[in-house]
């Protein structure tokens, strides 16, 4: 019983038809870990660790894993198990003790890699179809208190806005489709000053929060504690250069100061802190600095994107070429390895441009209407926070609907790529890159019976 | 007066039957309230009255369908109704319980739901051969009946249970005979007796002390002449044998009802160890996926090796060969084994070849060991980090292939200089064959031209072949034309062998791979504290894979 005895909590919701959601707290040398379990109406199931290392379970493994889960002793597992299969004592205590390392090793935040380590069966990239993404992004708000000249948002700043009851509404929906991460953003979602309440109630829903903010309401000490104690688990911090003119010009404000001292003030947390920077022709030059002054700061995790073609990235025209990555990323890989630091690279690109599998950066690909989704102010859908074509309403509409929206469809399916990627190897993992960058009006396609 | 007592040969009919359901172990409720009326009839069938009261437990599955077990095969599924709080809802006959005959009641949107309540009644209107003589007097038929009972695994709790036999039109109070409550009946062994609406004599067994678990008997015997002689089922005792054993060979049950006899009961143990067996689905080992990529392609033939778990004195010549190829050193003297390194290293080495240099400088075997042993460490967890994402299952298979096709291509060529031209590109990838050495030397039978770069490894073929090129040295080793000669292949593969067990010997020793592998091997020691969500990765699997997590304002 090793991998349990550090549970705490246990909250189980009864969710969409046929689809359940459990949440379990880990808490055991040192290591916090919040696990979901997703069990499907056909018996198979997700497990969900820490909202970032998602696995599927076969029938008996998610079987298995409730389970275990819920500190079942193995002799009573193992007489459930003979009344269930036809399966002999010898292969059940067997299997039974295979899979609970197994289970106990991927629980570990800081466990073995599932693949090369523990050699789980891996699938093609993106080919889960889940009966609701695993994350749910919610623009609070479209205004914000910067103007950067390559923002994404596509809305004006006025955009109607969901009242503080009507985004638990939307919460709670969310949890009742068994989704497990709930994720604030904008605009700048720390100008809703009911942030700390929405954080508090995804988290007793049993939800893990984030919060992707430029950080200046952060300088106040005092909302920082209010949203940490509300149970805030991870934050974003924009910051575009460790050079204060390059960063207040990039967000079109005075902000760099009062940036960086909200960042620090997260980092005197408990909460999981990262910086996301977007590289742009305007910072780029400074990119060793910023990584250097990122690391001096003790920011353990830095995230780097390239520019989201859409709302005023769509026309800045400061974007680099994706062949320009590769240089890029190759020092930021060296600085961050320097420093001890962890690399995240965010954009999805064409890997025929640049790859960044072979740049070690991980599979990136599109995920839009399928792993996750964006809620914008007003409750209306969107595929992800930059894609500006609303698929339904969470309030209003029936949840089939929105999923298996047409648009939802050819994006999950990636119905629309450039003719040039037939045939092409890469095609799982890449996904033909953001399908913001060619208009999906205009792009021809691979797929000629879509749209 | 108690029937069974005069009871010689009493024949029984049992309503058996284990009600369950299709994922019963996820099911777990009470049974508050169980009421069964049977209908002992005049046409020698006999009609059954279900009413269950469930109340499902909150951290259950819902009940969504509800097995029934009939007392034999000769039922008609078309005259079996039930409801759910009063809602119809279908029956069927895909009947999962334990025992040879049911039906399966589907409660469909009806399902009661976790925590709560609901009211299942199901109505079987016939049943045939239900009837037996009466062992104690040939004038009476007698019959006996347990309701239907469920699994203990699901089913706790007490349950108020009252079953009642309605007798035979025309039977006088007077004239029945009731046997006493079997299975270890909480209540009176005797029942109430009384006259339903139809005037029909009832027989009532009461108990708020049953469960739903238990399998509890009734019986009753009144005269054979209320009833047609022809509904009568007389059956031997050797019949009764035959049924009990031909049930060992047919899972379609149900072809005699059970029968007591000095307490006996013929073929209920096997009819239910058949039917558990038959109601259990196929297993399936349980198995967890992630996305992710399966082959990591792109390794160098010396990160194949440490992937593969090669011996490390065997990574290590690797390495040798790849510097002395790659004229970054030669060896001066094999034994003890000390190179020349080249006073500027050539452009393109890997880490893990500067790393060897660097430990091979050391002239002290105390300094050397331990910068060879760090090299190692170091080169083993890059390839770690480079497997990340990565199936090492897959990896090792696509480099054994890679192993297999080099040593093919050796083998099949047609002169020793194509061979030659082979082995020159694929050295170090057929060294990631396990038999290296056997293999080695069956395929270098004849003489072969060595790589160009063997005299750099070869300080005895170097001298034996002036005109060598050698490596510019700090020590300002001249250089001279280049040039190479065949040798016997027996030879050549047990230089390669010779230069492994050099290693192993002489530089490593026996303990060099245990004190690498006291690094590497355990699981690494988490640091991380204090986070409890979020956050990203940067390893390979999709799975972890967060794209597009709001980057980019």
């Amino acid at each position: 019983m090793g991998i349990l005895s550090g549970w705490f909590g246990q909250k189980a919701a009864s969710v969409s038809p046929g689809v359940s959601l459990f949440h379990y707290r880990l808490d055991e040398n040192g290591e916090q870990a919040r696990i979901h379990l997703r069990l499907d109406a056909e018996g198979s199931g997700t497990l969900i660790v820490n909202a970032n290392r998602i696995m599927h379970l076969n029938p008996t493994a998610a079987w298995l894993a409730k389970r275990l889960l819920d500190r079942q002793a193995d002799d009573e597992i193992v007489r459930a198990m003979m009344k269930t299969w036809q399966v002999k004592p010898a292969m059940a205590r067997r299997d039974l003790s295979a899979f609970r390392s197994q289970l106990a090793e991927l629980i570990r935040p800081d466990g073995a890699c599932p693949i090369h380590e523990l050699d789980l069966e891996t699938v093609a990239p993106f080919s889960a179809r889940p009966s609701a993404p695993y994350r749910l992004d919610l623009a609070l708000t479209y205004r914000c208190n910067n103007d950067c000249p390559h923002c994404y948002n596509a809305r004006e700043r006025t955009f109607p806005e969901l009242s503080t009851v009507q985004w638990k509404q939307v919460i709670d929906r969310a949890w009742a489709l068994g989704i497990p991460h709930i994720l604030f953003t904008g605009g700048e979602p720390t100008l809703r000053e009911d942030l700390p309440e929405l954080v508090a109630h995804a988290e007793a829903n049993g939800q893990i929060t984030g919060l992707n903010t430029n950080a200046r309401r952060l300088a106040d000490v005092n909302f920082v504690k209010r949203l940490v104690e509300a149970g805030l688990d991870h934050v974003q911090v924009t910051v575009e250069s460790n050079d204060p003119d390059i960063h207040n010009r990039m967000v079109n404000a005075r902000a760099f100061e009062q940036t960086v001292r909200g960042l620090k003030n997260a980092l005197a947390t408990r909460l999981f802190v990262m910086t996301n920077t977007t590289m742009l022709r305007d910072n780029v030059a400074s990119l060793p600095e910023t990584l250097d002054f990122l690391a001096g700061l003790g920011v353990q995790t830095v995230g780097l994107n390239a520019l989201i073609y859409s709302g005023h990235g769509a026309t800045v025209g400061t974007g680099l070429p994706e062949r320009e990555l590769a240089p890029l990323l190759d020092l930021a890989r060296e600085k961050t390895a320097a420093h001890g630091q962890r690399l995240i690279w965010y954009t999805p690109t064409q890997y025929c441009h640049f790859d960044p599998v072979q740049m070690e950066l991980g599979v990136k690909g599109c995920t839009a209407a399928q792993y996750n989704l964006c809620v914008e102010p007003n409750g209306d859908v969107l595929p992800c926070q930059s894609f500006y074509q609303p698929i339904g309403n969470l309030l209003r509409d029936d949840w089939a609907a929105i999923w298996n929206h047409p648009l939802a469809l050819r994006l999950r399916e990636r119905q629309d790529l450039p003719l040039k990627c037939e045939g092409c190897a890469l095609l799982a993992e890449c996904g033909g890159g953001c399908p913001l960058q060619f208009p999906l009006e205009t792009l021809k396609v691979l797929n000629s019976t879509a749209g | 007066m108690k029937a069974r007592i005069f009871s010689f040969l009493l024949v029984c009919a049992l309503a058996f039957g284990l009600t369950t359901n299709a994922l019963a172990q996820t099911y777990s409720f009470q049974l508050t309230k169980e009421v069964v009326h049977v209908y002992w009839n005049g046409d020698g069938t006999i009609a059954i009255d279900y009413q269950f009261t469930f109340r499902n437990k909150v951290s259950a599955d819902a009940i969504d369908f509800v097995d029934v077990g009939l007392p034999n095969r000769f039922f008609s599924l078309g005259g079996i109704t039930a409801d759910v709080n009063g809602k119809p809802v279908s029956v069927t006959s895909d009947y999962q319980g334990q025992g040879s005959a049911g039906v399966a009641v589907e409660l469909g949107g009806q399902a009661i739901r976790p925590g709560k309540s609901g009211v299942v009644h199901v109505f079987i209107a016939r049943v045939d051969q239900m009837y037996y003589p009466d062992s104690s007097d040939e004038a009476y038929a007698s019959g006996e009946f347990s309701p239907t009972w469920f699994g203990s695994n699901f089913v706790d709790g007490t349950t108020d249970l009252s079953v009642t036999f309605h007798l035979p039109p025309g039977v006088r109070p007077e004239e029945p005979r009731y046997h006493a409550a079997g299975g270890g009946w909480p209540g009176a062994g005797a029942p109430e007796i009384g006259l339903d609406a139809d005037g029909r004599v009832t027989y009532t067994w009461q108990s708020v002390a049953a469960n739903g678990f238990t399998q509890y008997t009734f019986g009753a015997s009144y005269p054979a002449a209320y009833l047609p002689a022809e509904a009568i089922v007389r059956t031997t005792f050797v019949d009764l044998i035959i049924g009990g054993i031909a049930s060992l060979f047919t899972t379609l049950a149900g072809i005699l009802p059970f029968c007591c006899f000095g307490g006996i009961i013929f073929g209920m143990p096997i009819l239910g160890a058949i039917n558990e067996h038959k109601r259990k689905k196929q297993y399936l080992p349980p198995k967890i996926s992630i996305e992710g990529h399966g082959i990591k392609r792109g390794l160098t033939a010396v990160e194949a090796a440490i992937l593969m778990g090669q011996p490390l004195e065997k990574v290590m010549t690797m390495i040798l060969f790849g510097v002395v190829k790659k004229e970054a050193a030669q060896v001066a003297t094999r034994d003890p084994l000390e190179l020349q390194i080249a006073a500027t290293l050539p452009a393109g080495l890997r880490e893990y070849e500067t790393d060897f240099l660097e430990a091979m400088r050391q002239k002290s075997p105390a300094q050397r060991k331990p910068a060879l042993s760090a090299m190692t460490v170091r080169l083993i967890k890059n390839v770690t980090e480079k497997m990340k994402g990565f199936s090492t299952k897959e990896t090792v298979e696509y480099y054994k292939a890679i192993n297999e096709k080099a040593w093919k291509q050796i083998e099949a060529a047609g002169t020793p200089e194509v061979k030659s031209q082979m082995l020159e590109e694929a050295l170090e990838w057929t060294m990631l064959d396990k038999e290296y050495d056997d293999r080695a030397r069956r395929t270098f039978t004849g003489p072969i031209f060595v790589p160009t770069w063997w005299g750099r490894y070869d300080p005895v073929y170097r001298h034996s072949h002036p005109t060598f090129s050698s490596v510019p040295t700090s020590t300002g080793m001249p250089g001279s034309g280049s040039g190479r000669s065949a040798l016997p292949g027996a030879d050549f593969a047990a230089s390669v062998v010779t230069g492994t067990q050099t290693f192993a010997q002489k530089i490593l020793g026996g303990d060099f791979t245990q004190g690498v592998s006291q690094i590497t091997n355990p699981a690494p020691v988490s640091t991380r504290s204090g986070s409890s969500g979020g956050g990203g990765c940067a390893c390979a699997c999709a799975g972890c894979a967060c794209a597009c997590a709001g980057g980019g304002r």
